[in-house]
């Protein structure tokens, strides 16, 4: 495969969320805001893009009975990397604050062992690298997605500001975490429309 | 009372999967049948149950701001939090592979049940949620937190067993193609979820 | 090399627990201090909100050396009381040395126990008074600061957060200024139980100590109530009999015609 393929694989036909169903759980509680939703993003994507990468710089190494701690021990260093730089930087501190418990939970999203079990380590360092940061794309993407639908019509607006017009009454079914489920139900929805080889026999 | 309510509000009211979401991902791929549900969801119980008082202690005596001052006043000020994660993960990861080894050695018939299961709970987000909860909530004795961690497994339990018996009838049923296999899944799930906020309002 | 014999699995395991350990605690040490600044600008933000000494609004778009500045600027003094009501300790309100009591948990199950305790009060320049509340929520801890007038016993104003209360429910105490507008010119009545309620329809009974709760945040509204009459309770030998003299200056007229 070239690093393009790599590349495009996980945002559509590789989809970590809607097509391999991988890190639901963090998807669902961080999606009220697209703040939130962003920076959590953005955290899955480094964690993800430099654990593939460390591992498989260390994967002729390891020894295979203690395989998995090796990996959750280097997953669960970037991950608290990420959560105290993210508490020392005056902006992100507040939304940090609001993610909680679920920025500690990216140690056991399934998408960073995942790719790192089926991808990093048999491949090189940068193809893993590659593979790493485009699954954080395609999990933010739908993130991403998932969040405007909820902060607009639950909020009645975008990245913190105002854009439904004045008397718009908030849904609040919106902002419930049990219809992100259903919005991702909906996306998988249009997802396997188009895509029609993805579908469930 | 403190005990019983403790357990009824962490099945119900702050069940790990309609409340908080943690464990989906083995939640919605191991949840065609009743049978296989009914044995993740035993060992999601057995393992919360073993590691979540052990973190407990750990956090109490060795983790949070002071916890050290057990070993003498000029240690009162250590604070070493920011290894929770990590400590916690590998208790949870070490005492997987420990009852893996021990199950396959003398229990072979559990071990063919239940087995398969053991290696997909150590990245089980609601084994390691339950314990960042624990730290969370702040419990008093190990025993509220034995409690809370029984509670929140059969909670995990009973969604599993729920959501797996109503896909086994739902294969029979004519469901748009596209939306057929996961789609309708997470669209269920959320229907349950919405009918268990109803226990949001009860008071224990 | 064989990379499944004991002793290379014990060195290699060893050796990657050393290094992970090393680069977390040097990362800590680090960013400590920059987080530490982060959490008190925020405790500061809360209290000035709730003392009104600028919009909220105005408040979370300032920056944290301004926001020292500002409270250096507008605080009188800032001392800890003990349960008895008396003055326990002082309480650094210069800018370089900001002190804060900021750490609910010991001392709220320090009043629960009647142990010692140190409970913040702050009182800022325009004769506003700010004492905080803490209690549990539905899923998580509540707390706040909540503002009085001069007088000890009018609310001027409030500012409450979460942990983790339900978005769209219980995360309104935190969310909608309309809710935390409620409080402004409410009465504590010191020494009553309750001397303050957050309940069902609590308005219509048109008590000047009583604010609606959130409708479909029950179990929220019920923690803030108790946080809020906990720990006036704790106040209330420090502001109750200071609020009772001034409620009587205000009444004096009164008073002697009866």
């Amino acid at each position: 495969m070239t690093l393009k393929e790599t590349f495009l694989q996980p945002l559509f036909k590789g989809n970590p969320i809607t097509v391999l169903v991988l890190g639901i759980c963090s998807s669902l509680a961080v999606t009220v805001t697209l703040k939130g939703a962003l920076v959590m993003a953005l955290s899955v994507t480094v964690v993800c893009g430099l654990s593939n990468l460390v591992l498989s710089l260390l994967r002729k190494g390891i020894p295979n009975r203690v395989r998995i701690i090796v990996q959750l021990v280097v997953v669960a260093m970037l991950v608290i990397l990420v959560d105290q730089i993210l508490k020392s930087i005056e902006v992100t501190f507040p939304i940090d604050k609001q993610l909680s418990v679920y920025i500690g939970l990216i140690i056991t999203n399934c998408i960073v062992m995942g790719r790192i079990e089926a991808f990093a380590l048999g491949s090189k360092p940068l193809p893993s690298l590659v593979d790493g940061l485009a699954n954080g794309f395609g999990y933010g993407m739908i993130l991403l997605i998932v969040a405007f639908f909820r902060e607009l019509f639950g909020s009645g607006t975008l990245f913190g500001l105002q854009v439904m017009p004045a008397g718009y009454i908030t849904n609040n079914l919106v902002i419930l975490p049990p219809f992100a489920l259903i919005l991702i139900g909906c996306i998988i929805w249009v997802h396997r429309s188009v895509d029609k080889e993805l579908q469930e026999k | 009372m403190e005990y019983v309510s403790l357990f009824v509000k962490s099945i119900f009211v702050d069940n790990m999967i309609f409340a908080y979401f943690l464990g989906m991902c083995s939640y919605l791929a191991v949840s065609k049948t009743v049978k296989t549900a009914n044995g993740l969801g035993l060992a999601v119980i057995f393992v919360l149950l073993c590691t979540l008082p052990l973190n407990y202690l750990l956090n109490k005596y060795v983790l949070q701001p002071g916890a050290l001052s057990w070993l003498g006043p000029q240690f009162a000020e250590v604070d070493l939090s920011f290894l929770s994660f990590i400590i916690f993960i590998a208790v949870i990861a070490a005492f997987v592979q420990l009852v893996e080894m021990v199950v396959e050695r003398f229990f072979p018939a559990l071990y063919g049940s239940l087995g398969i299961f053991l290696p997909l709970i150590a990245v089980n987000c609601a084994i390691l949620g339950g314990s960042l909860f624990m730290q969370q909530k702040d419990f008093v004795n190990i025993g509220e937190s034995a409690v809370y961690a029984l509670g929140s497994g059969v909670g995990w339990y009973l969604a599993i067993v729920m959501l797996a018996a109503i896909r086994e009838k739902m294969a029979y049923s004519n469901v748009p193609k596209p939306l057929k296999g996961i789609g309708i899944t997470f669209i269920t799930v959320g229907l349950m979820g919405l009918a268990f906020m109803i226990f949001m309002g009860i008071s224990l | 090399m064989n990379t499944n014999n004991n002793i290379y699995t014990v060195v290699y395991t060893a050796i990657i627990v050393v290094v992970v350990a090393g680069i977390l605690a040097f990362v800590a040490s680090k960013l400590g201090p920059a987080q530490q600044a982060n959490a008190k600008a925020e405790t500061l933000r809360q209290m000035m909100s709730a003392a009104g000494i600028k919009s909220t609004d105005e408040i979370y778009a300032t920056r944290n050396a301004d926001i020292l500045q500002l409270y250096a600027d507008n605080i009188q003094e800032a001392y800890t009381i003990g349960l008895d009501g008396e003055k326990n300790g002082e309480l650094g309100i210069t800018k370089d040395n900001i002190q804060l009591v900021d750490r609910f948990k010991p001392q709220d199950r320090a009043i629960k126990d009647g142990g010692n305790a140190t409970l913040p009060v702050y009182v800022f320049k325009s004769g506003k008074i700010v004492i905080p509340v803490y209690g549990a929520g539905l899923w998580g801890p509540v707390w706040g600061y909540v503002a009085f007038e001069a007088d000890r016993y009018t609310i001027a104003g409030v500012y409450f957060d979460h942990e983790g209360e339900t978005p769209g429910l219980g995360a309104k105490i935190k969310d909608e200024p309309w809710f935390r507008e409620k409080f402004a010119g409410k009465t504590v009545e010191w020494g009553d139980t309750p001397a303050f309620r957050l309940e069902k329809n609590a308005e219509a009974s048109g008590a000047a100590n009583a604010v609606d709760a959130i409708t479909g945040a029950t179990m929220t509204s019920k923690g803030l109530n108790e946080a809020l009459n906990v720990w006036f309770a704790a106040y209330e030998k420090h502001m109750g009999n200071a609020a009772f003299f001034s409620m009587l200056e205000n009444h004096a007229i009164n008073a002697e015609e009866d």
